[in-house]
């Protein structure tokens, strides 16, 4: 009896153990997009749309971690940099292959990397500009730099540098890169852990799991655990919803910060809020004149640093993220590695704006205008409410509502005073964000105008930098001078919103925006 | 059957789609923005702008572009969608029968809605029927196109489960399924723009004095109503649903959006607002040749429903 009464117990302990251990395998996920991918070409696609998918198609030789600010071993199980810093030596996994089972070799990186970084493809060549020459031998590659190059492993961890296989995008019809990409786009193959089985623009896209992917689950076989991802592209905020609510879909991304309280109310839903490097923020044009030549006041330090101080950010917050946003304290987001913790920011103090406003000549205010996306509820209801607020310092705001192409074109020519806008890290790495906003670079500090003497000095040392601490000193310099320069208006951070069905385990997004689907399952 | 008359429609078609040519191309290279940014979006450097127009061959003057655009087409050859980078012909291909299958639908439940509610309406005229039915397509018509999508979407598909939300299906049964929410939604607007018209022209027949004569011969009311009255009443009708269709044809974007259906419309707003040039010259082309013909067919229909009115 006793030894039954033990026996039981054990069979239960193993039971309960290979419960919490045992996860789902196969099913089908339908996930609901806001609008479908572009061009699935990690070098020369150009969108969010596609970025933030192809990882699940593609791989590439290290990953960003979960929490976006490091980078760990993919396809390439280690590498190591030389003492200079002018030599990086990955090694590849043993018996790799791509979803058709081919093997994947260094050849084929050595392709991929030299394709990634040809100036003549894509806009993002710049990502790994400072490699010089890429080796292939056995199972290992060696990348010669011109300089040492502390961004290179995270560069190696995003999309443009993923591995596909090139014998079969040689094969692709078409008489160039271009042509060939195309052609292959249509139909990809690489090692992702899913791969495309069918398209059907703008309205769904079919993803099966790949057999040959070498990542492994928990119970020890390969990923995924999905046998189908399924997407489908809803593009009206309520349909997704309605959609997920009706257990049509058992994911959706986008959810409107206005109804993510009632979501999470839902007892059939998850309602995520994932950590991201989104910020949002509105350029200020701070050259002397404006395009028509009139004088333009947010020239003044003062004057921009008075505006900040006149944001009332968590009335913000409150407002236009409902609740769902914290204040952006920096030029990056708190999630973008070497952010600096100690950064205060600005707090909303009228007496301090008014002050600097009369001390840079404009006691009784000004006229200015900005730019809003036409169509946007959230660019409306943040430009009417700034308005508001800075009418109270006597600084009047005109909105005048654009479309986004014309307003990207306005905002090229430098012919705006004002601008709404949002920005996410494609990198695990402070660099690029830096180098768009801060620096006069080629976007001229994000089309503001904007130039540091200290900064464009301290940007250079900080991309050649490869002592972590150093570095980290160097990037704190730069946030506190640019956020006294306040050359954009710090607004608040916002998280990635997505609803999930409760029994959805295993689905991230990391703050770089990458949709993770490979541990994803779906729970009987 | 008028043979010559329709040769000569269809010959008209040829100028006006040069010249709706010119003018698409000339308009929508005239709004500012261009694909280019509008595609690299925030992270557009001016070197990679220049790179990217070069590329796409944007970079050429106007006028080549356009002498490009005219030989392509010569070719039969819409261009390629610079944003999806697929051929334009097999986007539209893909999506307008899509769009088409939903107007059509549309048409036929706005019909079978407003022809016999009108007919009830004229019949009764003045009573409390003819009033109800007045009032509920006057509210009909001024709510607008999403709210009426989005309150069926929430009652008869989230709520009661009835119908899918969003989607078209695979068989011809399954498009019926599916978009049956969507093609109620834009009938009963529809069907509300006919039925004031319908109701106004029957009543009108009915106080014709050919009608007092057939009744005078003893018809039954029924055969009255379908031979005599209903043939004359719809003519004006017609008309009114021809330019209704070809008005469908381009705007079922709101109806498309809120439903999740990938038809022209959707796409065709995706290409203006991402400056897609060579999509929205392609699509607008398209549109101006259907449009025309359904003008066509509404011109020939009405001549057969009147003899009086004349081909010329």
């Amino acid at each position: 009896m006793k030894r039954l009464t033990r026996a039981a117990l054990a069979l239960a302990a193993t039971l309960s153990l290979g419960q919490a251990l045992g996860v789902t395998r196969g099913g089908q996920m339908v996930y609901g997009r806001y609008a479908d991918s572009q061009f699935l070409d990690p070098v020369l696609n150009d969108s969010n749309l596609d970025i933030w998918i192809l990882t699940n198609l593609y791989d590439t030789l290290l990953q960003p971690t979960a929490d976006g600010k490091r980078v760990q071993p993919g396809l390439a199980s280690r590498y190591v940099v030389s003492k200079d810093g002018l030599t990086m030596t990955l090694t590849l996994r043993p018996n790799i292959k791509f979803a058709d089972g081919s093997p994947i070799t260094s050849a084929d990186v050595k392709w991929n990397l030299d394709r990634a970084r040809n100036p003549d493809n894509g806009a993002w060549n710049n990502l790994i500009e400072s490699i010089a020459s890429v080796a292939a031998s056995g199972n290992t590659v060696t990348i010669t730099l011109k300089h040492p190059d502390p961004v290179l492993p995270s560069a190696l961890a995003a999309f443009n540098t993923a591995i596909m296989p090139q014998k079969l995008f040689d094969a692709a019809p078409g008489k160039n890169d271009a042509e060939k990409a195309k052609a292959f786009a249509e139909k990809p193959i690489g090692s992702g852990p899913f791969v495309l089985s069918e398209w059907k623009r703008g309205s769904y896209m079919v993803l099966k799991r790949n057999p040959y992917y070498w990542k492994k689950g928990e119970d020890g076989k390969a990923l995924p655990y999905l046998d189908t991802l399924r997407f489908e592209i809803l593009p009206d905020d309520n349909t997704r919803i309605l959609k997920l609510q009706a257990g049509e879909l058992q994911g959706a991304e986008f959810i409107p910060l206005s109804r993510v309280a009632e979501l999470k109310a839902n007892p059939k839903l998850n309602m995520m809020l994932f950590p991201s490097t989104q910020v949002n923020q509105i350029a200020m044009n701070t050259r002397p004149k404006l395009k028509d030549g009139t004088a333009n006041p947010l020239t003044d330090v003062r004057v921009r640093q008075a505006l900040n101080y006149a944001v009332n950010r968590p009335a913000l917050i409150q407002l236009v993220t409902f609740g769902n946003g914290k204040p952006m304290k920096s030029l990056m987001s708190s999630a973008t590695p070497l952010f600096d913790k100690g950064q205060k920011g600005y707090t909303y103090d009228l007496d301090k704006a008014k002050a600097l406003l009369a001390a840079a000549g404009f006691k009784n205010g000004f006229d200015v205008t900005t730019m809003a996306t036409s169509g946007s509820a959230n660019d409306l209801t943040l430009t009417t409410a700034l308005q508001q607020m800075w009418g109270a310092v006597g600084v009047r705001l005109k909105i005048e509502q654009i479309d986004s192409a014309t307003k990207v074109a306005r905002r090229t020519a430098g012919d705006f005073q004002m601008n709404t806008g949002g920005w996410t890290d494609d990198l695990a790495d402070p660099s690029e964000v830096t180098g768009y906003f801060a620096t006069k670079g080629e976007t001229d500090a994000a089309h503001t105008g904007f130039s540091d003497p200290t900064i464009e000095k301290l940007f250079p040392q900080s991309q050649r930098e490869i002592d972590k601490t150093k570095r980290a000193a160097i990037y704190k310099q730069i946030q506190t001078i640019y956020s006294n320069a306040a050359p954009i208006i710090f607004l608040y951070e916002t998280p990635y919103p997505v609803a999930l069905a409760k029994n959805v385990k295993g689905f991230y997004q990391i703050p770089l925006g990458y949709n993770v689907f490979e541990k994803t399952s779906i729970e009987k | 059957m008028h043979t010559s008359y329709i040769l000569r429609r269809l010959l008209q078609i040829i100028p006006l789609f040069l010249a709706v040519m010119v003018l698409v191309f000339v308009l929508v290279h005239l709004i500012p923005g261009d694909p280019v940014s509008a595609i690299l979006g925030d992270r557009a450097t001016p070197e990679r702008v220049a790179r990217a127009n070069r590329q796409l061959g944007l970079d050429k003057p106007l006028i080549v572009q356009f002498g490009l655009f005219v030989n392509q087409l010569l070719h039969g050859n819409l261009g390629e969608s610079i944003n999806l980078k697929v051929p334009v012909l097999r986007l539209m291909l893909d999506r307008l029968p899509i769009t088409l299958f939903l107007d059509v639908y549309a048409a036929v439940l706005g019909v079978l809605m407003a022809v016999p509610l009108a007919v009830l309406a004229a019949v009764r005229r003045n009573t409390w029927v003819d009033g109800v039915i007045r009032a509920v397509f006057q509210v009909g018509l001024s709510l607008p196109v999403f709210y009426v999508g989005l309150q069926l979407l929430t009652l008869l598909g989230a709520r009661l489960g009835w119908f899918p939300i969003g989607g078209y299906g695979v068989t011809f049964g399954d498009h019926l399924y599916h978009l049956f929410l969507p093609a109620l939604t834009l009938g009963l607007n529809l069907a509300a723009v006919l039925v004031r018209t319908l109701r106004n022209s029957v009543i009108e027949v009915l106080t014709a004095e050919y009608v007092d004569f057939a009744r005078a011969k003893g018809l039954r009311s029924r055969v009255i109503m379908t031979r005599h009255v209903l043939r004359n009443a719809l003519i004006a009708t017609v008309t009114l649903l021809g330019l209704n269709i070809g008005g469908l044809i381009g705007g079922a974007v709101i109806t498309e959006t809120v439903f999740a259906i990938p038809g022209v419309g959707k796409l065709m707003v995706d290409a203006i607002f991402g400056r897609d040039y060579p999509v929205v010259q392609g699509l607008t082309l398209t549109f101006a040749v259907l449009v025309s013909l359904v003008f066509l067919a509404t011109d020939l229909i009405h001549a057969r429903l009147d003899p009086r009115a004349e081909l010329s």
